[in-house]
């Protein structure tokens, strides 16, 4: 580069420049006594000066008093190391207005080689618009954090309050069940055997919905961690083996893939595990269910496939997309004879997308379906 | 047989928790609030004591503070028997160191043994 620049302080000011004059900021050159040589007509418009009353005056006239022996210095201190300080960077400093008032501003420096000499551009933008946003938004992320506080304690509140009367009625259909107090006659019996799939069906209505209402404010705390594949299908074939016996119904596992552990959350995978199997056993009058584990590739990744397959009634085709949305049991009929939630699948989906699966269905009417979730590794 | 005491501020959950117990053949006295709660493990000869949470005065957590901190009552197992159900809620109880836990609703028909079994645990 050239020592000698090839414009002047005149030509700053002139049409030779258009771009300082109509610059969106307002701008200001300084020299090095600082005092103000030039300044544009934003500069004009934001400190409520005409410019005749500007050009010569110490660029400390459009700071509060309380700012300026500092500035002073730090203006001496730019001159002997001049470089370019951009927008927003470095102090909060106000502007002082011809009125008296005073606003927040943002400022950009950078020094300027002219013929006569180098001198300081200051480009000043009002951040009072900006910081009234910030504080707007601080606001509202306070309030959302309240709200969000607010929705947990209700959901905690809500949960122990319906385990507590429903305690009384499940442990008291259940001793009258287990004829404590007395023989019960056959009647009676069928009538608390009733009352108490009633009262577990409303259990799980209001396990899976606070599920759920975690899931939708991203309340559920995911813990990644190495995973034995073969713990939690054992785990799931324990917790349901009872069901699979009261139904005849055989119910096998069988991993192909006993690897190496993966890495996913424990809870999350057996719940979803769960509910596929405990489906696959409801909705199975006879013949059986399998758990298949097997390794598998997603889009060319390696991944790891679980499938819930069964003999039982099956899905029709058209109502596939259906079976994964909130409350839809296929057949209304279904809800009494298979005390379902119609949260189950939608759970499932929900949680395994979280886990970064996804979850598919093959079925055929009449013969059956599977469920298969595939995970990446 | 095993003397028990049950603590739950809600009379019908205490009067089912003492029935089954009762009914299983252990001696199980019942406390309506944590105040009168510390006062019966302190005093008597319990082998076990089982204890809701959400109490108002002296709740659940304060009374496995307590207990846990005097060492004539330490060593008698201290199992939750509460509602609060939600994750984080079991850690966080045995984070003051109940020694078991055991959600709302109970199941009735394993209640008696799941209690005899934490009993036995800390028997040995």
């Amino acid at each position: 580069m050239s020592d000698t620049p090839a414009f002047s302080l005149e030509d700053l000011a002139g049409s030779r420049f258009p771009l300082l004059e109509y610059a969106p900021d307002a701008t200001l050159i300084v020299d090095a006594d600082g005092r103000i040589r030039l300044l544009n007509a934003q500069a004009e418009r934001l400190f409520g000066y005409y410019r005749e009353e500007l050009i010569g005056q110490p660029i400390e006239m459009l700071i509060p008093a309380r700012y300026r022996t500092r500035h002073v210095g730090e203006r001496k201190g730019y001159y002997h190391d001049p470089h370019v300080r951009p927008m927003g960077v470095g102090l909060e400093l106000n502007g002082l207005r011809k009125n008296g008032s005073e606003f927040p501003v943002e400022i950009s420096l950078s020094p300027v080689n002219t013929s006569d000499g180098t001198f300081v551009s200051a480009s000043i933008r009002d951040s009072s618009e900006r910081k009234a946003f910030e504080r707007r938004l601080q606001e509202l992320n306070t309030e959302l954090e309240t709200a969000g506080r607010a929705k947990d304690q209700f959901l905690a509140s809500m949960s122990h309050e319906l385990r507590t009367p429903l305690n009384a009625i499940i442990g008291f259909t259940g001793t009258l069940l287990m004829q404590l107090p007395g023989p019960l006659n056959p009647e009676q019996e069928r009538q608390l055997e009733i009352v108490q799939s009633s009262a577990q069906h409303l259990l799980s209505l209001i396990n899976d919905i606070l599920d759920l209402a975690r899931i939708e404010s991203g309340k559920i705390e995911l813990h990644f961690e190495p995973i034995v594949v073969r713990e939690v299908v054992d785990d799931v074939a324990s917790t349901l083996a009872a069901l699979a016996l009261e139904k005849e119904l055989e119910f096998t596992t069988q991993i192909a893939d006993a690897g190496e552990p993966i890495v996913t959350d424990r809870r999350a995978l057996r719940q979803i595990l769960l509910n596929l199997a405990n489906n696959a056993l409801k909705y199975t009058e006879a013949g059986g269910v399998r758990i298949d584990v097997w390794s598998s590739n997603a889009n060319g990744r390696s991944a790891i496939a679980f499938s819930v397959s069964d003999t039982g009634i099956g899905i029709k085709p058209e109502d596939r997309e259906r079976l994964f949305q909130a409350f839809k049991q296929l057949d209304p009929s279904n809800t009494r004879r298979h005390q379902g939630t119609g949260l189950g699948l939608y759970l499932c989906r929900n949680l395994s997308s979280m886990l970064g699966g996804e979850l598919t269905v093959t079925s055929e009417y009449g013969k059956g379906s599977t469920f298969t979730f595939t995970l990446p590794r | 047989m095993a003397r028990i005491l049950v603590i739950d501020d809600n009379a019908v959950n205490l009067d089912l928790m003492l029935y089954l117990l009762r009914a299983f053949g252990h001696a199980a006295e019942g406390r309506s609030d944590g105040e009168a709660g510390l006062e019966a493990v302190r005093g008597g000869q319990f082998d076990l004591v089982l204890t809701d949470v959400l109490m108002p005065g002296i709740d659940g957590y304060e009374l496995a503070r307590q207990l846990k901190a005097d060492e004539r009552c330490a060593a008698i197992p201290l199992i939750a028997v509460t509602a609060l159900a939600m994750p984080g809620d079991r850690e966080r109880i045995a984070g003051v160191g109940f020694d078991g836990y055991i959600a709302k609703p109970i199941e009735p028909r394993t209640f008696v043994a799941q209690v005899e079994a934490l009993l036995h645990r800390e028997g040995r």
